[in-house]
């Protein structure tokens, strides 16, 4: 046996090592695609429940709402210290109020809002909808000829595209008020400086932009998690797993696109 | 009527604040029990390794491909700040600062109570409803001992890996956006980018994700472990997992931040 023919074959094993492991990914996606199509024909066919939109809206905006603040104010803070730091060598401490709402308005707020409601209401819906198909009440809706998809998610989508651009909003001011609190009591900056700096970083059109973001995020959520709830494994094992993953994936699928809408919102080019 | 209104409602609060209280109690006693047998003979260090490896694994495609688009996005926003005072080149200082300290220790921290703890409360969760934890106990194994401390150890170590490998990789983002996107100066960025973070910086995230993780694995396993009511009752668990150990450790963020690098540090 000679050496290229050894590395060929090296190679060649290698590659089919590779292929097997992204065989499963690429067989989710289009699992995913096949589930998103499937449920924007059955939701136009089959009107959604009236009434459940309004009550999946009220429950992932109440049960978000505890976290998100705490979160929210605790982020707000932070990117006060760190602006501080980050400024003072430049002699611009004075500018922590515009780097708080620069960073908070424009990214913090749109992607922390969003991965909280998806550690809260997006496994939430991931393993409520386990539960019932392993249960074997979504066969029974079918059979009461129900279409699962019109039932179960879309009044979970249009909830949750309600809820978060008005989490979104919220989170920013508790920023921005966090921001303030410390960057005036920690770290003894003018108050009315921090103010005056903050709404020079914002403009009008940033929360239709953080709105746009939370639609975005909040579709992403819902469908994501509903589609691993609706594929989840038997037993408690598989509803574990299916919360598991509908956390981690919407998560970074968010903030890996947000990279995207930020470049295609704010970055002008170079 | 509205005396007994306010009396029913203040005592039911009283009641919710009674019943936090106790979980909190029985959280603190599960965390010495776990604490106390970590640190005493016999240990089981092969399964804390081979669960130590799983959870890095695992976690380490989702760090990588959190941390780099917001160390991406960083440097997009950052230089438009610096744009209007013409200071571009101070960009990759404020970028390792705040990836160094901030971003990469919560982000991974995040991504390892999502995706390693999440997982750690589910496998319990699982165990305990189909009854192994009981029958590990028949067998006169110490199922904390056995299940838990491992699981434990094994986030505590992997989480500040990941922190390392996360700050890498939002690093290495910042620089491709400011680089290839936004044409700033290769060596520029490169020659500033220790101009205001140093290894104090490194070792104070090292410190803070040893923390975060042993936060996130005693949450998960203690979840997982007093997970009830069936496949529901594990979905529940998971839940709780997530919310309650990011919870934390958000919180005790702040306060390491400020206790490490002071809140009128250098």
């Amino acid at each position: 046996m000679t050496a290229p023919a050894d590395l060929l074959r090296g190679a060649s094993m290698a590659l089919a090592g590779l292929l097997r492991r992204l065989a499963g990914p690429l067989r989710g996606l289009g699992g995913f695609a096949w589930f998103v199509l499937d449920f924007l024909v059955a939701a136009v066919r089959h009107r959604p429940p009236p009434g459940h939109t309004i009550r999946e809206a009220f429950r992932i905006g109440i049960k978000s709402l505890p976290i998100l603040v705490i979160i929210s104010a605790f982020v707000g803070t932070n990117l006060a210290l760190q602006g501080f730091h980050a400024f003072r060598p430049l002699g611009g401490g004075r500018l922590v109020g515009m780097f708080v709402s620069l960073a908070g308005v424009r990214e913090l707020a749109p992607i922390i809002a969003a991965s909280m409601v998806a550690a809260k209401a997006g496994t939430e819906m991931a393993s409520q909808i386990g539960v019932m198909k392993i249960r074997e009440q979504i066969d029974a809706l079918e059979v009461m000829a129900v279409h699962p998809y019109a039932f179960l998610v879309a009044p979970r989508l249009l909830g949750i595209l309600l809820v978060l651009p008005a989490l979104t909003i919220l989170s920013i001011f508790l920023m921005l008020a966090s921001g303030y609190v410390v960057s005036v009591a920690q770290l003894g900056l003018n108050g009315a400086e921090f103010i005056h700096f903050a709404s020079q970083g914002i403009r009008p059109v940033d929360f239709l932009y953080g709105a746009l973001k939370a639609m975005y995020f909040g579709a992403v959520i819902s469908l994501v998690s509903c589609w691993f709830g609706f594929t989840c494994g038997r037993g408690p094992e598989g509803v574990g797993q299916a919360t598991n993953r509908a956390v981690v994936v919407s998560a970074v699928v968010c903030v890996t696109s947000n990279y995207f809408l930020s470049e295609l919102l704010y970055g002008g080019g170079p | 009527m509205a005396a007994t209104l306010l009396a029913q409602t203040s005592g039911r609060a009283l009641a919710g604040a009674r019943e936090a209280l106790s979980a909190l109690g029985r959280f603190g006693i599960f965390a010495g029990q776990v604490g106390l047998r970590a640190v005493t003979p016999p240990f089981h260090l092969h399964l804390g390794w081979q669960h130590c490896w799983t959870t890095t694994t695992r976690c380490l495609p989702p760090v990588i491909a959190v941390c780099t688009p917001f160390g991406m996005v960083l440097s997009l926003q950052g230089l438009e700040i610096f744009e209007l005072f013409g200071a571009q080149r101070l960009l990759s200082g404020l970028v390792s600062v705040s990836v160094l300290r901030e971003l990469a220790p919560v982000l991974a921290s995040v991504l390892v109570a999502a995706q390693g703890g999440s997982s750690c409360a589910a496998e319990l969760g699982a165990m305990r409803i189909k009854e192994e934890l009981d029958a590990t106990e028949v067998m006169a194994v110490d199922s904390l001992r056995w299940h838990v401390v491992p699981r434990v150890l094994a986030l505590t170590l992997a989480c500040p890996l990941l922190n390392v490998a996360g700050g890498a990789a939002g690093l290495l983002g910042a620089f491709f956006t400011a680089v290839y996107v936004k044409g700033e100066t290769a060596g520029v960025f490169l020659g500033e980018l220790w101009s205001l973070a140093g290894p104090a910086d490194v070792w104070g995230g090292v410190a803070k994700t040893t923390i975060f993780g042993a936060t996130i694995g005693l949450i998960a396993s203690y979840h997982g472990f007093h997970a009830r009511g069936g496949a529901a009752g594990v979905g529940q668990a998971v839940n709780d997992t997530v919310v309650r150990s990011v919870l934390a450790f958000i919180t005790l963020n702040y306060f390491l931040t400020s206790a490490f690098f002071g809140s009128a540090g250098p």
